[in-house]
């Protein structure tokens, strides 16, 4: 695996949706191997970690057919702004915790305090730690030859 | 969240992990997680990432125990004025 050359044929939003897909992805796909998967390891650790932590509870969607308008139901759920960037693995971890919440055997296991932010801390940070290297894998899509 | 009873066991990733008085360590791997991410995305190349990586996670825990201290110190010396 080589990281010394970049592929500048990949359109950058290609790259940032690939990035956004599977974290590193954007990385992989202009030629920086290296650098994907130690990005995408990383970051996916951070983020099974933090559900390891609190359990998956702690990743909730907004529910958008509540009262109010859009923004205000997402700002109610204001970390899973930053959850949601770890792309198809936050949406699976929001889809499951809402399935947890309906199961009468579970719908009551949440951590709380510490714990719950903890938790909430890692995965959303995983997410922006993401959003970085999704805007630099598509910044050297753009503009870089060699790396 | 409390294991309520023998029944509830302890079921990995849906119930929280009980390391209620650890969780000052959990410092740790996220500083590590931060630092590896930002260094592969600032360094030309990966090879320099481990040192720097090792760097500037020593860097955020030296800042992190700073902050604890001097807001220990502030908190120690509200509550003795």
């Amino acid at each position: 695996m080589s990281d010394a050359q970049t592929n500048n044929n990949v359109p950058p939003p290609l790259v940032a949706l690939a990035g956004w897909l599977l974290p590193g992805a954007g990385y992989w796909i202009i030629g920086q191997r290296v650098r994907a998967v130690t990005v995408c390891v990383t970051i996916l650790a951070v983020f099974v970690f933090g559900i390891l932590i609190s359990g998956i509870r702690v990743v909730q969607a907004p529910d958008l057919s509540g009262p109010g308008s859009i923004p205000q139901r997402i700002l109610q759920r204001p970390w899973f702004i930053g959850q949601i960037l770890n792309g198809p693995v936050g949406l699976a971890a929001a889809y499951v915790s809402d399935q947890l919440a309906e199961s009468p055997t579970y719908r009551n296991i949440e951590a709380k305090a510490r714990l719950a932010e903890i938790g909430t801390l890692y995965t959303a940070i995983a997410g922006m730690l993401n959003l970085l290297t999704i805007i630099d894998s598509a910044n050297r899509a753009t503009h870089w030859g060699h790396v | 969240m409390l294991l309520q009873s023998p029944a509830d066991a302890y079921v990995p990733f849906v119930y929280p992990l009980p390391i209620w008085d650890y969780w000052p360590w959990l410092i740790l791997p996220l500083c590590a997680g931060v630092a590896i991410v930002y260094k592969s995305v600032k360094c030309g190349t990966m090879k320099e990432v481990p040192r720097e990586a090792l760097v500037i996670f020593v860097w955020m825990l030296v800042g992190f125990a700073c902050a604890a201290g001097a807001l220990a110190g502030v908190v120690r010396w509200v509550v003795e004025k």
